[in-house]
């Protein structure tokens, strides 16, 4: 089956277990370039297998998985890390911060690992601190920041290196809800202002209110929901 | 109103005051609890840190039952003793004619007796219960499974004994021991008073004296002790914090319940505790099945018996209080620094700079200890041992303080390099401590081999004398016993493979009276008897002929040749042994003798004397002629040097076949040596064994991190890169800083003992070059677990 015309990322009948345990069972998706799409469901229902896959994390057991015209599920490794790291953004729930580098530094860091000499990188990096308001944060280490300030420094690190599509899983699952609607509307906020799709895995209406169109999934199989407006 | 506290208030009273030895006993038995409750996590962590120091008590219990292990093994040695240097004795129902026919295979030693009773009162040697019959023989355990094998042909051509018992252990050193008691006839009339004798009896002929031990040889064993123990102590104390980080989380949750943070500690304690009791077990355990895998091995030709192996009594008792002492307050000291806070979070405190003036302290008091002890050198005699011991032992404790500092200073002025360095220098920057740990005892074990190494090469001269042997020239010799017919043998030798030249020269002492005793001689020459090629290794003669006889003179040694060569003159042979022995046998000096000068011979030595072709040397002078054959061998041959071997036993079986060496080493110097060596060895596999636990337990607590970074694209390279650099940054810092301590240690120890003052490079560098293979072969293993890790199955959390 071919993508959806004008897709950026389109996925079909995605199947993928972990053992005995059926994680994705026939499961659809699709992003148009801009698109915040936010992917619902009850906990084990299989919406971050479903990131994961689509991000080219995980291999699917079945199905295809389009990514601007190109397979990713026949891709080799090292051709869904350089597309990880040139092309796609990732915020996770925790974690993810590298403890012992500077908060300047993690966010510099993706568009080191593209090669951008030190002092370029941590000049963007500082713009986008800046942008999501913890540039007075660079130089301290995750540890010495709050949980709020540290994903939004996880998102200047997703959106550093211009990415088309942003994966977000629970960004703002360890947040309490001040803050996570601050996170939140940085996040939706800067990624349409750099015409960055969003993928966003979450189980929080509130969260998933900040997206354009909802997928639900369930039982490892995804629905397309109309958004009520 | 009652003054019972209510519930709620107890703890809090409790904890408000002092903790009593009850409250600690409370707070470790919980901890200890707490590590064999802990699921299959906490399982492995009590088995992990159970292991690690079960390895360090293992190797502590085998190190306290080495002086018993050396004690048995001296012991049997001396009690086996066949003193065949003793008075002659005449044939009595009790005596016993033995005759050493020791001899080597591929570079072992085998330990050969040819024996005959004379009378039913025969003293037995230890091990046995009879002795074989002519042509039969008893052997060790080890040479029967040598000889029954495809390995042992050559030595079974040299033994052509048939088996018919073996020897008991009480009669051997060693369970790798090779030895022999072959049953012979007709032994006595080679009695000669140092090869053979006639005995009544094993064992010292006197007790043996106390010997003062050398005060060098001394120092080398105390420090060899220091060196080796000191890494065991290290690495004890970092088994007993495997698995520290997530403890740490572990006890921020009893912080929420309630505990205090000194209570905290004392639990986190607690299952140090449990973990070094569990770990004495294990170290019995693996004491024990070492001791019978030590009866199987055998380690630069030294051998036991399990039953050697008891550890001393006090020492044992040392250890197992000690090891559980160390493992609670290690625990106590590592968690000095930290803040368990009680919300689930860990917080280290912001690290306090390292202060260097206290780490200074211990090397300073170490090299003062050592200090009143320079220049004493070994004529001075006595060290004083505690001095030492402490002086050496707080300059390796002084590496572990100053380490942590070293890293701190240098990774906090690293610069930024690509992301893997990047990576690496920030993860040192924020916690150079747990690095710096887990390279410390390599370091120590470095230092001290390093300092070891340059007071071995220092002192070498003094204890390896050159023998003055030419192993240019000649490769191997055959000493015959006395009366073995000269050139029929040198002619086999020369159809023996590998053989390239024979050199035989037979040799006896002349004089001029008889040699019976109370009538010494007043003059006295050495005869030499050899063909004219073989004359011209020891002479240089204007012509040669078999029948000539010539006057060699010009050497260092020509005793009284001038004097007594006169055409005409009786001159009497050596006959206080040998098959003559007691008989008086005569040569008379020939009409016509012809001039030699006397050059620089096989032995190294220029004697001169009487030179005999063989027509010249008349059946008496045979009888009394001690055969040497000196052989040039080509080493290319292979089993060149069995082959030898076994024609010297065919021609005699008292022969004896000796490699040549240009220098002798002292054995109790070399015996040091090999200690050193094997103990080095084991102390860095062990550490080599807890770095990769410790990396391992790094790399799990990371999992999440390292999956997160993959994700967004990072290069597994750049992340295996990295952690290399992590490991080789404190290594390198490490073995720079152990490299100096070692140099200083050695300098000192050799102007303790009046040495010259140099450094051995190339075991500087050797052990440093050990030090980093251990750590590459660490970094090596650790990268598959890595590679595992960094799946994305880390990022799954449901």
């Amino acid at each position: 089956m071919t993508a959806p015309p004008g897709s950026l990322l389109a996925a079909h009948g995605l199947r993928k277990t972990y053992g005995p345990t059926t994680a994705l069972d026939g499961a659809e998706f699709s992003i148009h370039p801009g698109e915040v799409v936010a992917v619902m469901g009850p906990s084990g229902s299989g919406k971050s297998t479903l990131l994961h896959c689509l991000a080219g994390i995980v291999t699917p057991d079945s199905g295809s998985i389009t990514y601007d015209g190109r397979e990713l599920t026949t891709m080799s490794d090292a051709e869904r890390s350089a597309l990880r790291r040139s092309e796609f953004g990732f915020v996770f729930q925790f974690g993810q911060l590298v403890p012992e580098l500077t908060c300047v530094e993690n966010v510099a860091l993706p568009l080191r690992l593209n090669g951008t000499a030190r002092k370029e990188a941590e000049r963007a990096a500082l713009a986008w601190m800046e942008r999501l308001e913890v540039d007075d944060l660079a130089r301290k280490r995750p540890g010495e920041v709050s949980g709020g300030q540290g994903q939004r420094v996880a998102v200047a690190r997703a959106l550093v290196t211009n990415p088309r599509l942003l994966f977000a899983d629970e960004p703002t699952g360890a947040l309490d809800s001040l803050n996570g609607e601050r996170v939140m509307e940085l996040l939706t906020d800067a990624a349409r202002s750099a015409n960055a799709a969003v993928v966003l895995v979450t189980h929080e209406a509130r969260v998933a209110a900040y997206s354009d169109r909802e997928i639900v999934v369930r039982d490892g199989k995804s629905r397309d929901m109309e958004r009520l407006v | 109103m009652s003054a019972r506290p209510s519930p709620a208030t107890a703890p809090t009273e409790a904890l408000r005051a002092a903790p009593s030895i009850p409250q600690w006993a409370r707070d470790l038995r919980m901890g200890a609890k707490f590590a064999v409750t802990g699921g299959r996590e906490g399982w492995v962590r009590l088995l992990l840190t159970a292991v690690g120091v079960g390895l360090g008590v293992a190797l502590l219990l085998l190190t306290t039952a080495i002086p018993s292990a050396l004690a048995v093994r001296h012991q049997r040695d001396q009690d086996r003793q066949d003193y065949t240097y003793g008075p002659q004795r005449p044939k009595a129902a009790n005596t016993l004619v033995i005759g050493d026919a020791d001899t080597s295979y591929h570079g072992k030693d085998v330990r050969g007796r040819l024996v005959e009773p004379e009378g039913p009162r025969a003293p037995i040697a230890p091990g046995l219960t009879g002795y074989p019959a002519p042509g039969d023989m008893v052997v060790s355990p080890a040479l029967k499974e040598l000889l029954d094998s495809g390995d042992g042909r050559l030595l079974r051509e040299r033994l052509p004994y048939r088996i018919v018992g073996t020897i008991g252990e009480s009669g051997l050193i060693g369970s790798h021991e090779l030895a022999y008691y072959a049953g012979a006839k007709n032994l006595a009339p080679r009695i000669n008073g140092w090869q053979t004798a006639r005995i009544t009896e094993f064992g010292p002929q006197q007790p043996a004296r106390a010997e003062s031990p050398d005060p060098v040889l001394l120092l080398l064993v105390l420090v060899v002790f220091v060196v080796l123990l000191m890494p065991v102590a290290v690495f004890i104390a970092a088994a007993v914090r495997f698995g520290g980080e997530r403890r740490d989380r572990r006890l921020a949750a009893l912080r929420l319940v309630g505990s205090d943070s000194h209570m905290t500690r004392r639990i986190a304690a607690g299952e140090a505790l449990a973990g070094s009791l569990v770990g004495l077990v294990f170290g019995t355990v693996f004491f024990l099945l070492g001791r019978q895998l030590a009866g199987s091995v055998e380690v630069m030709d030294v051998s036991v018996f399990p039953s050697y192996l008891n550890p001393a009594p006090a020492l044992a008792a040392l250890v197992a209080v000690a090891v559980p002492a160390a493992a609670v307050l290690v625990t106590l000291f590592a968690l000095r620094g930290v803040v368990i806070e009680p919300l689930g979070v860990v917080r280290t405190a912001r690290p306090r700079r390292r202060r260097l003036w206290w780490r200074l302290l211990l090397p300073l008091g170490g090299l003062a200890m050592l200090a009143p002890m320079i220049g004493q050198g070994r004529t001075n005699g006595s060290f004083n041992e505690y001095l030492v011991i402490g002086g050496v032992l707080l300059l390796l404790v002084g590496v572990t303080a100053l380490l942590p500092w070293v890293v701190e200073s240098v990774v906090a002025r690293l610069g930024n390099g690509g992301v893997a360095w990047q990576l690496a220098v920030r993860r040192l920057q924020l916690s150079s401590g747990s690095a710096a740990r887990m390279v410390n005892g390599i370091a120590v074990a470095v230092a001290g081999a390093i300092a070891m190494q340059m007071l071995l090469a220092g002192v070498q001269d003094d204890y390896t004398k050159s023998t003055g042997q030419d192993t240019e020239r000649v490769q191997m010799q055959v000493s015959l016993p006395r009366g073995v017919p000269l050139i029929p043998a040198a002619e086999k030798f020369t159809t023996t493979r590998g053989v390239r030249k024979v050199t035989a020269l037979g040799t006896a002492e002349l004089a001029d009276r008889t040699w019976q005793r109370g009538k010494e001689p007043n003059a006295a020459t050495q005869l030499t008897v050899g063909t004219c090629a073989s004359l011209r290794e020891v002479a240089r003669l204007p012509s040669c002929r078999d029948g000539d006889v010539f006057v060699s003179t010009g050497g260092d040694t020509d005793g009284d040749a001038v004097k007594l060569a006169r055409p005409g003159r009786v001159l009497h042979l050596d006959t206080s042994n040998g098959p003559d022995a007691g008989r008086d046998a005569v040569w008379t000096v020939p009409a016509r003798l012809k001039q030699a000068r006397t050059i620089t011979g096989p032995i190294g030595d220029t004697s001169g004397g009487l030179l005999l072709t063989p027509a010249a040397a008349d059946a008496q002078v045979n009888r009394t002629l001690s055969g040497s054959v000196y052989l040039g061998v080509d080493d290319s041959v292979p089993d060149a040097h069995e082959y030898v071997r076994n024609t010297a036993a065919a021609v005699d079986p008292l022969a004896n076949a000796a490699l040549w060496a240009s220098t002798e080493r002292s054995t109790q110097f070399t015996s040091i040596r090999t200690g050193l060596f094997v103990g080095a060895v084991c102390v860095l596999a062990l550490i080599g064994a807890s770095l990769l636990v410790s990396q391992l337990e790094q790399l799990r607590e990371r999992r999440r991190l390292l999956s997160a970074l993959v994700a967004f694209g990072t290069r597994r390279r750049t992340l295996s890169l990295s952690v290399l650099w992590q490991t080789a940054i404190p290594i390198a810092l490490g073995l720079l800083l152990s490299s100096a301590v070692g140099l200083t240690l050695g300098v000192v120890l050799l102007k303790m003992v009046g040495a010259t003052v140099s450094v051995d490079w190339p075991s500087v560098l050797s052990m440093t070059g050990v030090g980093a293979g251990v750590v590459l072969a660490v970094t090596l293993l650790s990268l598959p677990p890595l590679l595992r890790l960094m799946r994305p199955e880390g990022l799954r959390t449901e």
